[in-house]
């Protein structure tokens, strides 16, 4: 009787319209899944509207490849559902589920040359001769790789192997594309270019991609919405900017942007601010906590400025470091350090010294301590 | 008017591997090509001068027909339930972990430690009537009577199957132990069912090793002399008995050398049309 009456509430829930108004193309509800006494993936739910693109970021380990193995397919989840399209895709073996993949390694066919890598998946799908040449012609071009078509793949550099694969992927038409660390393999000039092309290219064909990666940059500069990952969990999936000024956890404020972090004690908080006493002074946060808590606080360089304001500290310059439109300057205070980011047209100070900085109250991040990082 | 082109227009690269290989060219020309050239010779020696004759017998008569196509027959089912057994055996090494591998390389390889001589023997205790074959059926009550093994085209092909095999999985195995299996997920993601991810991405990228599998092989049974000699014996005359007898019995020099070069040339033809096979299946 139990039973049945928590199924029916489950099937309740289950046909409840989505509030979103976009329609809703992949859901991920409850994945999970274990290695041995290592739980790789935990409950992680996930809903992506058409031709959003979307970066799951995390360090090595975090099982960010794990989820999109089982996206594609290339592995099973112990619990848990994928939803394409309205499709159960749960249990379908790969090559029933519409869903491209950009392997880290391209994974070409050695066997075939640029435009029988394309045509592969075409073929497949009892396409016509001219049609699947239509199609190869059309997606080479879509890669600026139509002069190419009859290269053998070993006769390629690493940037037209990765376009390649790209074009290989998309020739399928596939509902969802997969990048598993598909710039990576690139050097560094080279992947900002592709980073900013691929981008375009997505959009103009309207594709709904996740990409993982490890590289916040690529995450913040590629995406819509990124989706930092810890130890198989989500810790927070957010578009790059929130991501960026506010992040959730103090593992994503380590993981993406540049920040140090002080330990301290928080000694007041009204009005939805708290002050805390770390080793190098009184910090104000905007966030209210109980007194005698234990947190992390840390702010982002380019809010530190080298004068008096809400958060006023001292410390003595270490190092400065110039980086063209603007230098780092990392001060040391007691055992924290703190960077702070100067424009190209102001002075930096001289390593040694002693300086007053600060930065204003409402950009403190605050964080309970012992979570995460 | 432009400049003659040399005789040899070789870039430094192609000079430095012909300079490399040079040593085991001089080897080979002098301990093969110099021999083979010396067969050649006495294959066409008559009782007067050049002479076709020893050709004329071998391929004009239907007795020696028949036995050419025994040591083709041979050959062919050889290499083709070796590929047929080696071929999933190389992934099934591949895939296998640690001392696993270790173990099933071993089972393969060693042995080739004893000779071919030994093995052949070791198959005729088997399956001789008192062997143990006949003996476990007898006692299991399956037969009444030994049956006869030894001496039938079933052991010939058993016995060389077994003997041969190794050299059906050693290329294969390096070729599959290298196979990316990401290619086959690509494939799949691309479209493709197992079998079409099989037949289209698996086969064609490993068929390298298959073909130098298939060569070795088909080489070394459609010339083997000691395993058809005591597995079958004479009952069944291949062209490497032929050479044999030939030489150390009739003494028709010419004639054994003439089936040394016919035996020669199907050898290197085979192996020439699998390779140009293997070569377009991968287009």
């Amino acid at each position: 009787m139990g039973g049945t009456l928590a199924g029916g509430t489950d099937l309740m829930d289950d046909v409840a319209p989505v509030p979103d108004p976009l329609p809703v193309h992949l859901v991920i509800r409850g994945l999970s899944k274990r290695f041995g006494q290592t739980r790789v993936l935990s409950d992680i739910a996930l809903g992506m509207p058409k031709g959003e693109l979307l970066t799951l970021l995390g360090p090595s380990g975090c099982g960010k490849t794990t989820l999109l193995r089982q996206i594609a397919g290339l592995a099973q989840p112990d619990t848990g559902s994928i939803v394409l399209d309205g499709r159960d895709i749960t249990h379908l073996p790969p090559h029933r589920r519409s869903v491209g993949v950009v392997f880290q390694n391209y994974a070409l066919f050695p066997h075939l040359n640029v435009a029988g890598n394309v045509a592969f998946g075409l073929k497949l799908q009892k396409k016509s001769r001219a049609e699947v040449e239509a199609a190869v012609k059309r997606t080479l071009a879509l890669v600026h790789l139509d002069h190419l078509a009859d290269r053998p793949i070993r006769a390629l550099s690493g940037g037209q192997q990765q376009r390649v694969a790209l074009a290989r992927a998309l020739a399928v038409e596939p509902s969802v594309l997969l990048f598993d660390e598909a710039l990576s393999a690139l050097d560094r000039k080279l992947r900002e270019a592709m980073q900013g092309e691929l981008r375009r290219l997505l959009r103009e064909i309207g594709a709904t991609a996740i990409f993982v990666t490890h590289d916040q940059e690529e995450a913040l500069t590629m995406s819509d919405r990124v989706a930092v990952m810890h130890q198989g969990r989500i810790e927070q999936l957010a578009d790059p900017k929130t991501l960026y000024d506010r992040p959730a956890t103090a593992f994503a404020l380590s993981f993406v942007g540049q920040s140090l972090q002080i330990r301290g004690k928080v000694t007041s908080s009204e009005a939805g601010y708290s002050t805390i006493a770390t080793e190098i002074g009184q910090v104000l946060a905007p966030r209210a906590f109980l007194p005698g808590s234990e947190v992390i606080v840390a702010t982002r360089p380019e809010h530190v400025r080298l004068c008096e304001g809400d958060n006023t500290l001292m410390g003595k310059v270490r190092a400065v470091t110039y980086q063209g439109p603007r230098s780092l300057v990392e001060i040391e205070a007691g055992t924290a350090r703190i960077l702070a980011e100067l424009s190209g047209r102001e002075v930096p100070p001289e390593p040694g010294r002693t300086v007053l900085f600060s930065w204003p109250a409402s950009e403190t991040l605050v964080y309970p301590a012992g979570e995460g990082a | 008017m432009t400049a003659p082109a040399p005789l040899l227009p070789l870039d430094r690269e192609t000079r430095l591997a012909l300079g490399l290989a040079s040593p085991a060219f001089l080897i080979l020309a002098a301990l093969f090509i110099l021999p083979l050239a010396l067969l050649l010779a006495v294959s066409l020696q008559g009782a007067e001068g050049l002479s076709l004759a020893a050709y004329a017998k071998l391929l004009g008569t239907p007795h020696y027909l028949k036995i050419i196509w025994n040591s083709l027959s041979l050959a062919l089912i050889v290499t083709g339930i070796s590929l047929l057994i080696g071929y999933p055996a190389s992934f099934a090494i591949a895939r296998a972990k640690g001392h696993w591998r270790s173990l099933m390389l071993a089972c393969l390889f060693l042995p080739l430690a004893a000779s071919v001589i030994v093995k052949a023997f070791a198959w005729t205790i088997l399956l001789r009537s008192t062997g143990i074959v006949n003996q476990t059926l007898l006692f299991l009550g399956i037969i009444d009577q030994p049956i006869r093994m030894i001496f039938t085209e079933t052991a010939l092909v058993v016995g060389a199957v077994n003997i041969f095999l190794p050299f059906m999985v050693l290329p294969i195995f390096s070729v599959v132990a290298q196979f990316d299996r990401r290619l086959s997920e690509a494939a799949a993601t691309l479209g493709a069912n197992p079998l079409q991810a099989f037949l289209k991405v698996i086969l064609p990228v490993t068929m390298p090793g298959v073909i130098a599998g298939v060569a070795l092989v088909f080489s070394l049974s459609v010339s083997a002399y000691v395993v058809p000699t005591l597995l079958i014996g004479e009952r069944f005359p291949t062209l490497a008995s032929t050479i044999a007898k030939s030489y150390l019995l009739t003494r028709e020099e010419a004639f054994g050398a003439a089936s040394g070069v016919v035996l020669l040339a199907i050898a290197v033809a085979v192996v020439m049309l699998s390779a140009r096979f293997g070569r377009e299946g991968r287009r």
